[in-house]
């Protein structure tokens, strides 16, 4: 028998010494910090303040509340917002099950379905509104083929024209959050469903206590997520309608977009500001969320 | 309570066959324990008693009932899983009553029947708290409790001590041993462990690449191995196993090995047929007498108090034996090895079954 020599420990100080200045680690840390600091100060703290800059004469906020566009663009956000973003996450929810089902015929059409997602806004926004012609738009030819009528003028009603920019900003960004859905679904050990099964749960059961409650938490975040990225989507609205017909399909993102071209920089700037307090509760929620 | 019936059961994964055409039965309270190398197809055969997998031929009954067309949840089995896949967003009480409130059992009877498992298993102090909040030796129990708390006809395990660290397993053992004991529930148990299998089971099934090597209680498949590979997969410290030749002179016979001779006792096997000479550690001993011995070089010692472990190497092979106490041997010494007689072994060397007198 041997015995192995046990190497002697220093102990630990338990009072580490008082330093005077930084040590090594926290120069470190300054160092790695800096870039980015720098970064956020002259692309993200210096534009900001500008806006507000720019959006600090209160009669830019009479004129702004005074136009009856404004009213319209902040209907159709909040419609766009509460409805269009729940019926896509409801979407992506319902669709996200049907995927990660491992048969492979289901990867192909995973693929198909990233389509929207990957490719740019402007050319197939555009072919959609092209689609949508009430004259020549493939839409239409086929309702006339099938049906011998014609079809209705898409674009050129308030709310038909809003459910469709709805429908394009839901066709566009389902992909996404499909696939967030699907890679929280995946984490789901495959043998709570067993047990269920074995508990005898039925697949609305399965689901209702074994994949929501491991999900909720993600389809929570990614709701409110999406609701501020869709805030800053102006493509949906603004290469489909263009706002029309006569201003009212605006958001309140496009709405930002008119006012310059109108080069009322000043109702610009004033609409985004106006728009933070949809933005500061959502983004609240979600700090809240991130930081548990 | 119930019995199970496998009858040519076969299971293919696209192409691949991972179960051969199994059959046996299973009486009603049995503890009946699958074991074999990893990937031989144990959980496979559970997972299709369970109705978690398809039976791709033949039939599985409960109680009588073919149930290859029954849903998992109408099947009234219970099921420990390797993971213990408890519900993590439930409480150890709602994990536990999750049967019985999908079956919209009264209130109050989910709550006395859960306190009765938590009570049998000990998890009173834990009711409220949530997996995360547990041990790994909790969760099993938790897992345990969750198959108790509805008396199922069966119960099955898979692997359910793996995650666990040797003592508890130890201790986890003669607790689910006690279990069974107590409610007599007909248990179906998994595990690739033969000790496990040997100190739980009433009987075993040996498996191996989804084929039964054999079936029987413990102390059968030990004693009377019914081919090589049970020989060799029951047993701590393995059988030992020569290949050679059968010599018969006289009325002894013994077994010719790389000129070696090993004395055989009265073993079945005929004159100059090649065959596999079967010999577990404990029937090795230290010659203490004159007589008919094996001469070996001592290459290991390993004492572990009670008893002593030798590895010797006797012509070609390397040989491990196990005596009492604590010979005085050391490593390059050359000793004098004696079989036990009437403990030999012996199996035809091409089919590797044992040979019947
Ligand atoms: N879902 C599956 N698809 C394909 N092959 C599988 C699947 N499940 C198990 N197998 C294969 O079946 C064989 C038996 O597996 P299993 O029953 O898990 O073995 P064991 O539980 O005895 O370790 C293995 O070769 C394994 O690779
Ligand atoms: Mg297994």
């Amino acid at each position: 028998m041997s015995t192995i020599a046990l190497p002697k420990v220093e102990p630990l100080d338990p009072i580490r010494p008082k330093r005077r200045g930084l040590s090594p680690w926290q120069v470190w840390g300054v160092a790695l910090l800096a870039p980015y600091i720098l970064v956020f100060a002259v692309f993200v703290v210096y534009p900001v303040a500008y806006g507000f800059w720019l959006a600090r004469d209160p009669q830019s906020y009479v004129r702004l509340f005074d136009d009856p566009v404004f009213a319209g663009a902040v209907v159709n956000t909040l419609v766009f917002l509460i409805i269009g973003i729940n019926v896509k996450m409801l979407v992506a929810l319902f669709l996200s099950g049907f995927f990660v089902n491992t048969r492979p015929w289901i990867k192909w059409l995973s693929i198909l379905f990233i389509l929207p997602w990957a490719v740019p806004s402007i050319p197939t926004i555009l072919s959609v509104r092209f689609m949508l012609n009430p004259e020549w738009g493939l839409v239409n030819q086929v309702i006339f083929r099938l049906t011998a009528a014609d079809g209705p003028n898409w674009l050129n009603d308030r709310w038909l024209a809003l459910t469709m920019a709805i429908l394009v900003h839901v066709w566009k960004s389902l992909p996404f959050w499909t696939m967030i859905l699907i890679a929280g679904r995946l984490t789901i050990p495959p043998e709570l469903y067993e047990a269920a099964s074995v508990d005898g749960a039925s697949k609305w059961q399965k689901f209702r206590f074994v994949t929501w409650p491991s999900l909720a938490t993600l389809y929570l975040t990614s709701t409110i997520l999406s609701m501020i990225w869709t805030l800053g989507d102006f493509n949906s609205v603004y290469l489909l309608t263009g706002g029309g017909p006569a201003d009212l399909t605006h958001v309140l993102a496009t709405l930002g977009i008119r006012y310059l071209r109108l080069d009322q920089v000043d109702l610009a700037m004033a609409t985004i500001v106006v728009a933070m307090p949809f933005v500061l509760p959502l983004m609240y929620f979600m700090m809240k969320r991130l930081s548990k | 309570m119930s019995s199970v019936s496998f009858h040519h059961v076969e299971k293919s994964f696209g192409a691949t066959k991972v179960i051969h055409g199994i059959s046996f039965d299973i009486a009603d309270g049995e503890f009946m324990v699958l074991v074999g190398p990893s990937g031989c197809g144990k959980s496979t055969l559970l997972r299709m008693l369970a109705g978690l997998e398809d039976i791709t031929s033949g039939t599985i009954a409960i109680d009588g009932r073919v149930v290859n067309d029954v849903d998992s949840k109408d099947r009234d089995i219970a099921m420990v899983f390797q993971s213990y896949a408890l519900y993590p967003h439930m409480s150890v009480r709602e994990n536990m009553g999750f049967r019985l409130r999908l079956r919209r059992a009264d209130r109050r009877e989910i709550d006395t029947r859960v306190a009765r498992a938590a009570q049998i298993l000990k998890l009173e102090p834990y009711l409220d708290r949530f997996p995360r909040e547990l041990s790994g030796g909790q969760r099993q129990r938790v897992a345990m409790g969750r198959a108790i708390v509805r008396d199922p006809k069966v119960f099955l395990f898979d692997e359910p001590l793996s995650n666990l660290d040797a003592k508890l397993r130890v201790q986890m053992r003669s607790e689910i041993k006690a279990l069974h004991q107590r409610l007599k529930t007909t248990t179906v148990y998994v595990t690739h462990d033969q000790i496990e299998a040997m100190t739980m089971a009433d009987r075993i099934v040996v498996m191996h690449d989804g084929r039964v090597e054999q079936i029987g209680r413990p102390l059968d498949l030990y004693d009377r191995p019914n081919n090589l590979f049970v020989a060799q997969f029951i047993g701590s410290p393995a059988m030992n196993v020569v290949s050679g030749t059968v010599r018969r002179h006289n009325g002894s016979a013994w077994l010719e090995a790389d000129g070696v001779r090993w004395p055989m006792g009265e073993v079945p096997g005929a004159e100059g047929q090649p065959v596999v000479f079967g010999v577990r550690p404990e029937h090795l001993d230290l010659a203490r007498t004159d007589g008919d011995h094996v001469a070996g070089d001592v290459i290991v010692v390993e004492p572990t108090g009670a008893e002593t472990e030798l590895l010797v190497q006797v012509g070609a092979s390397q040989v491990t034996l196990v005596t009492s106490g604590r010979p005085r041997v050391r490593p390059g010494e050359r000793i004098a090895l004696a079989v036990e007689p009437g403990m030999g072994h012996v199996f035809d060397r091409e089919s590797g079954q044992r040979l019947v007198d």
